[in-house]
């Protein structure tokens, strides 16, 4: 689905990502990588092909929209260096022209040294485009004259119908201040909002995107 | 055994008080000493206890096993009770025995209210006696060296058995016995005996297959032949009127409690959930204020202490009433209780029996229970109970099988202990009644599942919990942390997230769910513990509050309990209902609901018990369709469901579906087709299975189910009231689980485990089955009423909402898009 904000088109794709086609961009937010990884060490069995399948998802998307830029809008890795960040380097390799930029999010606490040897510019608290803010946070956004878009919420919207029909999808949120992204990451839960009337909310299904 | 020293002791002892044992005790000793197991089934107030607690008494004594031990090993008799408010009280009677007897045996108990003070002391010594809930013999099982506390152990008692038969709590005692009977077959003195203690249930011979499963043990069921005279009433409205329609409170009634809690020494009104026994202890303090003090509430959401000196004054007699819930349903002893109040259906027969035990405890006394129905068709209920408790016709507890979360949880739980041996665990496993259909292929993938993860070693790299001890060659959990966890999360009982409340200056009142408290503002009031309170806020997972100064406030909506009718009650209640306009009975209830019925017939029409009632009700709320099985919520929700998705095949039509105990409603915005031949087409037994599968929606059942074995398998965490500390990093919610384990592992057994839970017990397809066959053999009454019925109204105004469509996702979502959205 296509939309305009600030006169500038953005493509939502299903799979979780902004298309920004002026900036040849394709934003994320929250791939949470190592997460899985993480449950397991602790014990919890959580299937590690999970996180491959995230990868693989966003590799489709950048063979669709062969992008000069991926921005990882905040929490890009979940805690710290394990195989799943092993196997991601090791995706990584197949994409030498493609800028990667992490805008820094709660969880992204490795030392510096980590992501330059990833091949990761790390952007803190943000990075600017000509109209738009990428800011893990929204509420800590400064740029008074940028549209702010954001993350770290894991937003979803519940669809409630007569009869107390009830259906419940991760979704994209365009507000009159700030915006925010869904998290990329299958392995999340999902936060859910209450939008006001006039908000932009679009809602991700298996199939497309719906605005609601 | 007349002749040995204890058996002596033991009467003359009795004589001493004047007092003889029943011969169901002396039967039950007698067994025990020839080394049976078995069950005692006995009424309550006839001392079941002492047929199975004197019984390895006499043995001790006759071993000679009087005098004070030192060490770990002095353990006799492991008592296991399935609520804490138990274990006190039989602690106390046991203790003043011995002490009369002058037996140096000391009596402890172990649960989660427990010290742990008092759990070190047991660790450096056992005591003779333990009580303890199936949670904490399993803890006790998670700590080291435990497995050496049971070489002398000659007895374990289930109390209350047919309480822990029908959940997974009973899993838990069947995994902890076989486990003890393995350690002491290993140290080649096995002389264990299990017995469990069981109210009369419909299946007593299966309770004993699952206590006792090996079939070559010496077994026996000792029945006590002695009736508990109990005398039931109604409390009966002056008139019909005064009763509404539908509703669950009851609380027009109350004040005809009055009277009857005067003249009675102490009352315990039972009330089924939470939240009303909340607003029904403010109700009658406003209309008798001096019932301040003399009365107080019990549930499970109080606080220990508050529990406790409630308990203590229930004993003393002190307190004139107590509101309770299922908390003080089992066998606790409150010698000065008189009388009891059912307010409101207690939907099954067995419940409303050992509610009514609760009063006249002591042997020879009757007991007294008032039933207090809450809307007008519960009279006929309250008819139906009595002819049910006439009859004896008791419900059946199904026993649980084949729940790997459990068993996922008891071979952590032996790991965090002293380890266990892969072969001999197994072994130990396929004994029990729970898992002796378990396969050897089904045992790898568990292991598999707590050692590397899951069933492909690759798709869960870095997978770490249960790992071989290269010195011992057995399984254990090396990591602090994960032990730590798990110890925390032992237990098959899931409930929503609690917070504790505490006063701002200081003491606890009680516990919230967390769901309850996101909804409240600072300054909002809510009533717990019978108090009205003031939200102040939350600090440290506890939730701050002051004494409110309003007199009226909401209650926290507990969620849970609401339990779905007996097939044994709905079966007498079908009954009832064609005795009421032809007056073929005895019963004053029904004479009361008469106006009522007439009513409905004039409406519509009375279904006798071989009828089928459908009433067709057209208005501008929409087209409705309603039917009467008289089978249960439960079976109704699906019921309600099939019929749905068999009339949808007939013409589109999108459906929205209520129920209740006595029978289901489907809304459409279009006309639905109704006549003879489609009725018993639609309510046809023929292709039940496959159109149960396309008519409702097992994901989403199974995606609920989940919710509790996902806890129980320890995917997620939780917490515990006041005790957690977060870590957020860990954070995930069952739902995920359920989608990464259909996405990703489709064979993961927990998952085949929340399907075959939906399918054999929320389901229950066998009384769906036999429901069918029966509306197929009764008469099928279609009529068309101008207005809503008696039968039909509480439907319409209470009860639980699901919806039934045939459309596809996309469509759904276009047509609810132009609906309101939250």
């Amino acid at each position: 689905m296509t939309i305009t904000i600030r006169e500038e088109e953005l493509i939502l794709a299903k799979e979780r990502a902004i298309y920004f086609p002026k900036q040849e961009l394709l934003a994320i937010s929250d791939l949470h990588l190592g997460k899985t990884a993480y449950f397991r060490q602790a014990g919890v069995q959580v299937p590690s092909t999970m996180a491959n399948q995230d990868l693989q998802r966003l590799g489709q998307l950048i063979e669709r929209y062969a992008p000069k830029t991926l921005l990882i809008n905040g929490d890009m890795f979940h805690h710290k260096l394990n195989s799943d960040i092993e196997a991601f380097e090791q995706w990584k390799s197949q994409y030498q022209a493609l800028q990667f930029i992490l805008v820094k999010g709660n969880h992204d606490r490795l030392d510096e040294i980590h992501y330059q040897q990833l091949g990761i510019q790390l952007e803190d608290p943000s990075y600017c485009t000509a109209n738009f803010c990428f800011i893990h946070d929204a509420l800590h956004c400064n740029e008074e004259n940028l549209y702010p878009i954001s993350g770290h919420l894991h937003p979803g919207i519940s669809i409630v119908g007569k009869a107390k029909q009830y259906l419940k999808f991760p979704c994209f949120y365009f507000g009159e201040s700030y915006a925010i992204m869904p998290a990329f990451s299958a392995f999340t839960g999902l936060y859910m909002i209450k939008p006001k009337p006039g908000e932009g909310i679009f809602a991700i299904t298996p199939n497309q995107v719906v605005a609601v | 055994m007349q002749k040995t020293v204890g058996y002596k002791k033991i009467i003359d002892w009795l004589k001493a008080d004047h007092k003889k044992p029943f011969d169901f005790q002396k039967e039950a000793w007698e067994y025990y000493l020839n080394g049976y197991s078995g069950i005692v089934n006995a009424p309550t107030g006839f001392g079941k206890t002492f047929s199975l607690f004197l019984a390895v008494v006499i043995e001790g004594i006759n071993l000679d096993e009087k005098t004070k031990r030192k060490g770990k090993d002095r353990l006799q008799l492991i008592w296991i009770t399935p609520l804490r408010s138990l274990a006190k009280d039989i602690a106390r009677a046991m203790r003043e025995v011995l002490a009369e007897l002058d037996l140096e045996w000391e009596v402890a108990v172990r649960n989660g209210d427990t010290t742990s003070n008092e759990k070190l002391q047991q660790k450096k010594s056992m005591p003779e006696v333990l009580l303890i809930t199936p949670e904490s013999l399993h803890l006790l099982l998670a700590q080291k060296g435990s497995s050496t506390l049971f070489q002398n152990l000659k007895c374990i008692v289930a109390d209350e058995w047919h309480e822990l038969l029908g959940s997974k709590r009973g899993v838990l005692v069947e995994l902890a016995i076989s486990r003890i009977k393995g350690l002491q077959a290993k140290t080649g003195h096995p002389h264990l005996r299990v017995w469990g203690i069981s109210a009369t249930i419909g299946n007593i011979e299966e309770a004993l297959d699952v206590i006792a499963p090996d079939e070559k043990e010496k077994r026996t069921i000792v029945k006590a032949q002695l009736n508990k005279k109990i005398q039931i009433k109604s409390v009966l409205p002056d008139d019909i009127e005064t009763l509404p329609w539908a509703g669950h409170l009851g609380l027009k009634l109350a004040y005809k409690l009055l009277p009857i809690i005067k003249k009675s020494k102490t009352t315990l009104i039972f009330i089924n959930t939470r939240g009303q026994s909340e607003m029904w202890y403010q109700h009658l303090l406003n209309i008798e204020p001096e019932l301040a003090g003399r009365i107080a509430i019990h549930h499970g959401s109080i606080d220990y202490e508050l529990r406790n000196w409630i308990e203590d004054s229930l004993h003393t007699g002190l307190l004139k009433a107590v509101i309770a819930t299922s908390s003080l349903d089992l066998g606790v002893d409150f010698k000065p209780v008189d009388t009891v109040v059912q307010v409101g259906s207690p939907k099954g027969v067995a419940r409303f029996l050992q509610r009514a035990g609760r009063s006249g405890h002591s042997p020879g006394e009757t007991s007294k229970i008032y039933f207090l129905p809450t809307h007008a068709l519960e009279l006929v209920e309250a008819a139906a109970i009595k002819e049910a408790a006439r009859e004896n016709n008791i419900e059946s507890r199904e026993p649980v099988i084949m729940v790997f979360d459990t068993l996922v949880q008891y071979l952590v739980t032996l790991a965090i202990g002293d380890g266990f041996d892969e072969q001999q665990t197994y072994e130990e496993i396929k004994k029990t009644h729970a898992f002796k259909l378990l396969l050897p292929e089904e045992w790898t993938w568990l292991m598999q599942f707590i050692t590397s993860g899951g069933s492909s070693l690759d798709a869960y790299q870095e997978f770490r919990k249960v790992v071989k001890d290269e010195g011992d060659g057995l399984w254990k959990v090396k990591s602090r942390q994960i032990a730590m966890r798990h110890r925390l999360h032992i237990g098959t009982i899931v409930s929503d997230a609690m917070l504790k409340v505490k006063f701002l200056s200081g003491g606890y009142i009680g516990m919230v769910e967390e769901y309850f408290v996101s909804k409240l503002k600072a300054g909002d009031s809510f009533t717990l513990a019978g108090r009205i309170l003031e939200f102040v806020h939350i600090k440290d997972m506890t939730v701050i509050v002051r004494k409110s100064k309003q007199k009226k406030a909401i209650s926290p909506s507990w969620l849970g309990g609401r339990l779905p009718l007996s097939s044994n009650l709905g079966m007498v209640l079908r009954k009832k209902y064609n005795e009421v306009l032809h007056k073929t009975h005895q019963d004053e209830e029904l004479d009361v609901v008469y106006p009522l019925f007439l009513e409905q017939q004039a409406r519509s029409h009375v279904p006798r018990n071989d009828e089928l009632l459908i009433e067709v009700i057209n208005n501008k709320e929409g087209f409705h369709l309603f039917a009467y099985p008289f089978e249960g919520r439960l079976v109704h929700e699906i019921l309600a469901a099939l019929v749905a998705y068999r009339l949808g095949k007939l013409i589109p039509i999108t459906f929205s579906l209520a129920m209740n105990d006595y029978g289901f409603e489907l809304l459409s915005d279009i006309e639905i087709p109704m006549d003879d031949a489609i009725a018993y087409e639609v309510f046809s037994p023929v292709n039940l299975t496959e159109d149960i599968k396309m008519s409702i929606n097992a994901t989403e059942m199974a995606r609920r189910k989940f919710r509790d074995i996902a806890c129980i398998a320890g995917l997620v965490f939780q917490g515990y009231p006041g005790k957690y500390v977060a870590n957020r990093q860990l954070q995930s919610s069952a739902g995920l689980f359920f989608n990464v384990f259909s996405d990703y592992d489709k064979h993961n057994l927990l998952l085949r485990q929340a399907y075959d839970e939906v399918f054999y017990q929320q389901l229950e397809e066998p009384r769906l089955a036999a429901a069918l066959h029966r509306i197929q053999e009764s008469t099928i009454v279609i009529t068309y009423p101008k207005r809503f019925t008696p039968l039909s109204f509480p439907i319409k105004v209470d009860s639980l909402r699901a919806n039934m469509s045939s459309e596809e996702l996309d469509q759904r979502i276009e047509r609810m898009k132009a609906e309101v959205f939250k």
